[in-house]
């Protein structure tokens, strides 16, 4: 879980984008690439992929410092959606500190979209994390699909679990940066609760949340 | 943060850069811009160590460029390079060139690493789940061989239980067919023998009419002539008639008796079938022994000697032919074991309580190993196929049924001593206390 070094001033937050096959989260990780300033973000690094689908995982850094100087890492990274990369999928899920699961709007996906959500749950309960204490965001992606199931029906059947659900194209970038920060918020609300983040280093939530999502100046910095 | 604080990923672990970098990746490079005419150039991390150095010391010298080095977004050390004031123009852009080459080995590393954390960890995994699949086939097919093992004993179980089942059947079966053809026997021979004794009995009156006539007769010889009287005494001598006379009477008494003693034993083969009778109904066992005994005269007569010591008992109340088994294997039993001149001693007494039999022999005794096996279906010290192994166990399936006890203990005299003690109606707890035998 929380990976906090007090000696060191240092804490390293791990998120998960979690879901079935092809349903964008690597989208996510290049969008939010694309997206958000380079100041404090690292370099997105995608591992090893096969014919452009992940078989290991991509890895989007961030860094900030709170006022009292705790220097804070936090990393998302994305898991393989293939059924057969299950044992990736435990490995990166290993003391998650928050899941976004990207789930697929197309009619037809949404049996996949039960299995992997079945097989998260299966997978935090096997590397000791329980879904309910776990900070969890859910995202339709795939808006833009015409065939997209209604958005109505989505809030219908999750409304009642409690869970954030938001509606996403990561494909455009639309949802992509409300699905972060609304990750962001619920781990920085669980954080806070034990570490007292803002009380005892000046970080309140808008500050963290607004720092890892800060939107990039058009044109004011290219890529180095 | 280094590896070895106890925090750590498994995948993705925080790595510092002498983890992430090498000497022979870092120092061509910064020895590449000493050659370009730098005076020295250092890598030096966030906390003032100096990591990498190429080129002489920097006293002196000015500080000509100061690039920060990242990682995943993190200023993790300087890159400091100083000489000559005047050089400045031509160092900065290799200084720039020098950062971006870092920056990329930097990163390639930590890539390469992570692939590698990653790729190991799946491995290890698939092998500890192959390792634990492995396990739980290994004591799944234990589980099945035992079940299997197991299996082979109960099935050994069923079988000897059946055969056990299947022999006591069978000698059931004999003792009734025995019983049945003893039952039918008696019937036809009481018929004829009715009117053998009936006939005999006339028969009896007759002569004796026929000797008072004759003696009368003979009576009259003093008064005849001569001639005829020594004819009638010739003809008198010569038919024996002395001898007939004084044996015809014993011929017949003898002849009734006979007949009297076939009738007894029809009745007593009768009474000990018990195939007339039905349910429960008192028994006297005392004359239970003396009917066994009667059926087996044949066996015993004259070359037995049997021994009585019976005392007057109540009667219990049970299914009849049950003491009849129990007594008829027993004694069988007794004269098979019994010594050269065969003696057995019948025993009953009534203490109150408990009816107490004792059958004894004067053989040589049941060894105290065998005590235990005696009473098992099967079990015999008779060469193969002169013995059943069934006869006690019947009597001790019998003995059960009346709620009694049987043991084997030493005879006063040496031979073996079967008792059998049966609980009377009267006192029931004594029943559950030898039930347990």
């Amino acid at each position: 879980m929380i990976e906090y070094d007090e000696k060191e001033r240092r804490l390293v937050l791990k998120l998960v984008y979690y879901g079935p096959a092809l349903s964008g989260k690597t989208t996510n990780l290049l969008q939010l690439h694309e997206q958000l300033t380079r100041q404090g973000r690292g370099e997105l690094m995608v591992l090893d992929t096969s014919g452009d689908r992940t078989i290991y995982f991509d890895l989007l850094p961030f860094f900030l410092t709170a006022p009292s100087g705790l220097r804070i890492k936090v990393k998302a990274y994305t898991v393989p959606g293939q059924v057969c990369h299950d044992a990736t999928r435990k490995a990166v899920l290993q003391r998650a500190d928050g899941v976004a699961f990207i789930a697929d709007s197309h009619p037809g996906e949404a049996e996949s979209n039960f299995a992997s959500f079945d097989n998260l749950e299966q997978n935090l309960s096997l590397v000791g994390l329980d879904i309910d204490a776990v900070p969890l965001v859910v995202q339709f992606n795939k808006r833009d699909l015409p065939e997209a199931i209604a958005e109505q029906e989505i809030r219908n059947s999750w409304g009642p679990t409690g869970i954030p659900v938001t509606m996403a194209s990561a494909l455009n970038g639309p949802g992509v940066i409300e699905t972060f920060s609304t990750l962001a918020g619920l781990v920085y609300d669980r954080i806070d609760a034990r570490l007292r983040l803002e009380a005892t280093h000046g970080l309140s939530r808008g500050e963290f949340v607004g720092q890892l999502s800060c939107l990039r100046d058009d044109g004011s910095e290219g890529e180095p | 943060m280094t590896a070895g604080d106890g925090l750590s990923y498994l995948v993705g672990e925080e790595r510092s850069l002498r983890e992430l970098l090498l000497d022979s990746e870092v120092l061509p490079l910064l020895k590449g811009v000493v050659a370009a005419g730098a005076g020295s150039a250092r890598l030096v991390s966030e906390e003032g160590e100096v990591l990498w150095i190429a080129g002489g010391p920097a006293g002196g010298a000015s500080l000509l460029a100061e690039l920060p080095i990242l990682l995943e977004g993190e200023r993790l050390a300087r890159l400091l390079i100083s000489g000559e004031e005047a050089r400045l123009k031509e160092i900065a852009p290799c200084a720039e060139l020098l950062r971006v080459a870092l920056n990329a080995v930097l990163r390639n590393n930590l890539k390469r690493m992570l692939t590698t954390e990653i790729h190991t960890t799946v491995v290890n995994s698939s092998h500890q789940e192959l390792v634990e699949m492995n396990r739980e086939l290994s004591m799944s097919e234990a589980r099945y061989r035992e079940l299997a093992g197991n299996l082979e004993l109960r099935v050994k179980e069923r079988g000897a239980e059946l055969r056990r089942a299947h022999a006591h059947i069978l000698q059931q079966e004999k003792m009734a067919a025995i019983g049945q053809l003893a039952a039918g026997v008696a019937h036809e021979i009481n018929n004829p023998l009715g009117f053998i004794t009936s006939n005999l009995h006339t028969m009896q009156k007759y002569v004796s009419r026929f000797c008072v006539m004759l003696q009368f007769y003979r009576n009259l010889n003093p008064g005849l002539p001569a001639e005829a009287r020594a004819e009638g005494d010739r003809k008198w001598q010569e038919l024996k008639l002395p001898q007939v006379m004084a044996d015809v009477g014993d011929l017949m008494s003898e002849s009734l008796s006979g007949a009297e003693r076939v009738s007894r034993i029809v009745a007593d083969l009768k009474g000990f079938s018990h195939l007339d009778d039905a349910g429960e109904m008192p028994v006297d066992l005392n004359e239970e022994l003396e009917r066994t005994l009667t059926v087996l005269s044949h066996a015993l007569s004259g070359r037995v000697k049997i021994v009585r010591e019976l005392q007057e008992l109540p009667s219990i109340t049970c299914q009849p032919q049950l003491p009849g088994q129990i007594f008829l294997n027993l004694i069988q039993n007794a004269l098979t074991h019994a010594g050269v001149t065969p003696t057995i001693t019948l025993g009953s007494m009534f203490d109150g309580k408990r009816i107490r039999i004792s059958i004894a022999d004067n053989g040589p005794g049941v060894p105290q190993a065998l005590r235990g096996q005696i009473f098992e279906p099967f079990f015999t010290t008779l060469p193969v196929g002169s013995g059943t192994g069934m006869g006690l166990a019947v009597v001790y399936e019998a003995v059960l049924k009346l709620g009694g006890a049987l043991a084997v203990a030493d005879a006063p005299a040496g031979g073996a001593d079967f008792i059998i003690t049966i609980p009377t109606g009267k006192d029931q707890p004594d029943v559950q206390v030898l039930g347990t035998f």
